[in-house]
């Protein structure tokens, strides 16, 4: 079960912190152009580079699940994935969020594939959690 | 020890048997709920999009069918023209109740003076109109003026509170109109007159003028009188207009419904493949597990248990993989539809609504019995073969 979880988490990681580099405007060639001619990325640039901040976490998380031995262990890190998944979340969403523009790649593609993969994170960390603390043996 | 306790049991017992049961399970439900919200979405946008319209025919310049399709459906901007005369001509047809002219008009690409870039824009006359104009009459009492607009659900102010910025004009978004699932959600809906005053003064204001031909209109929406044939008035308007095509209000978004009826076709087989071999698998799982379970059932069997508690146990236990694959499956699909919307319709090609809450929760509820359905259908011979089993003679092999 901690193998599955721990692979689990990996993979999520890997899509969190891999995906946004080629999916934000800043990859398609778009910026935003200021006044005196610089162009700066837009905002979905900055929740793909948060969400490699939640993806290296998150890797090392489902590293430590695959090597953890106690269960009380396991249950923390499972508490870790929950915290990770639930920011892979509100980062494109609340936190810092995306381009305006529905037709943008980052509103088609980055925000529901972070939003996802966070949801897979929170509710696959719940499910784990509950059921090693269900069969949990209590302290001597 | 109760019949959910042994039920549990067995499933914790035998994790990889029992998640494929589950991932047959999943399968079936995500599958069909995913078709079901695209398939019924399509619909309802399509529907939709021809009641916003509110004519029983439109015409067009011949040529324009398409163009005039994708701009309705997708929002893909167009411009076409044709005489402003072919109105009175089309008026004059026996049959016809009400006609109305509209212009389509578009945005600039990635223009300063465009606060939204390549939208489409519709701008109709309020003497004639029987589209916006109810509409607007029901909810707000009263009519356009000159430099306001409706906008599409998508539609929202880019300048300010209320305002957009068109060819360098300041329009005022006055209401939005409902959700269609379509294009019509992205695009803007104006008089005449804001049309005519936007292209007079795009030539100083806008990078690029806003050209629209003297005499000219792009399109006709036609109500006919009741009890007309709808057939007879579109060759009437065929003979009496040239240049033009007359599209009937049931003809329209015919590509488009091929189009969801080939894929529909295509997802309906690969659904029944997977349904079929899903249920063969459990079957097997099940009939395999039951013999594996021989000794171990004819024991339950000998101390006591009835014929009746061994099946009920088997179908329990069915039930929960159905039940567990399945919810996860349906939530999956509902996250995935629902996030991935814009992906899939620029994808697919073609627009769809999402349900209302009462009815994705009818449709949840069918996934969800197609899942119990399928799963215990492939674990009802296996559990009626196994619970008529002599325990003597199953604790003896």
């Amino acid at each position: 079960m901690r193998k599955l979880m721990g692979g689990i988490s990996i993979v999520l990681a890997l899509v969190i912190g891999i995906l946004p580099a080629f999916t934000d405007c800043q990859s398609q060639g778009r910026s935003l152009e200021l006044a005196n001619g610089k162009t700066v990325p837009m905002k979905c640039h900055w929740t793909g580079i948060a969400s490699i901040g939640v993806a290296v976490p998150l890797g090392l998380v489902g590293l430590s699940e695959i090597l953890s031995k106690r269960k009380e262990t396991f249950n923390i890190l499972s508490m870790f994935g929950v915290v990770l998944g639930a920011l892979a979340i509100l980062f494109p969403t609340v936190l810092i969020g995306v381009c305006a523009n529905p037709d943008m790649v980052c509103n088609m593609i980055m925000k529901p594939a972070l939003i996802l993969s966070g949801t897979l994170a929170v509710g696959a960390s719940m499910i784990f959690f509950v059921s090693t603390r269900k069969t949990m043996e209590p302290a001597a | 020890m109760n019949l959910l306790q042994l039920a549990l049991k067995n499933i914790s017992g035998n994790s990889f048997r029992s998640g494929v049961v589950s991932l047959c399970a999943f399968l079936v439900a995500a599958f069909a709920l995913t078709t079901t919200l695209l398939m019924r979405g399509a619909e309802t946008s399509l529907r939709l999009a021809l009641d916003r319209l509110g004519a029983d025919i439109v015409v067009v310049p011949a040529g324009s069918e398409a163009k005039i399709e994708s701009a309705l459906l997708m929002g893909v901007p167009v411009k076409f023209w044709m005489p402003e005369d072919n109105v009175h001509k089309i008026a004059a047809i026996p049959g016809i109740e009400a006609v109305s002219p509209q212009l389509y008009l578009a945005t600039l690409t990635g223009a300063s003076c465009c606060s939204v870039s390549d939208m489409f824009m519709i701008a109709y006359d309020p003497l004639t109109d029987f589209t916006i104009q109810p509409w607007l009459e029901q909810n707000f009492g009263d009519d356009l003026r000159l430099g306001e607009v409706v906008g599409g659900s998508y539609i929202s102010a880019t300048e300010g509170d209320q305002n957009i910025k068109i060819y360098g004009y300041l329009v005022t978004l006055k209401a939005n109109l409902e959700p269609t699932g379509t294009g019509l959600d992205q695009s803007m809906f104006f008089t005449f007159n804001t049309a005519y005053d936007i292209a007079s003064k795009s030539a100083t204001q806008a990078d690029e003028q806003l050209v629209i031909p003297p005499d000219s209109i792009s399109a006709v929406l036609i109500k006919a009188a009741p009890g007309s044939d709808l057939y007879a008035l579109s060759a009437h308007i065929m003979r009496e207009v040239s240049d033009v095509t007359p599209i009937l209000s049931s003809n329209m978004f015919q590509s488009y419904r091929q189009q969801m009826t080939g894929l529909l076709k295509t997802i309906l087989v690969i659904m029944a493949i997977t349904w079929g071999l899903s249920i063969v698998l459990i079957g097997l799982i099940f009939s395999m597990a039951a013999n594996e379970r021989r000794k171990e059932l004819g024991v339950i069997r000998a101390i006591g248990a009835t014929r009746r508690f061994v099946f009920q146990s088997l179908l329990m236990e069915a039930s929960l993989l159905a039940f567990a694959g399945g919810a996860t499956g349906i939530a999956l699909s509902v996250l995935s539809v629902t996030i991935f919307r814009n992906l899939l319709i620029s994808s697919l090609g073609f627009p769809f609504l999402l349900p209302s809450p009462a009815v994705l929760f009818l449709q949840i509820g069918i996934g969800l019995v197609l899942a119990l359905f399928s799963v215990n259908l492939a674990a009802l011979f296996p559990a009626i073969k196994i619970s008529r089993q002599d325990p003597a003679i199953a604790m003896r092999e």
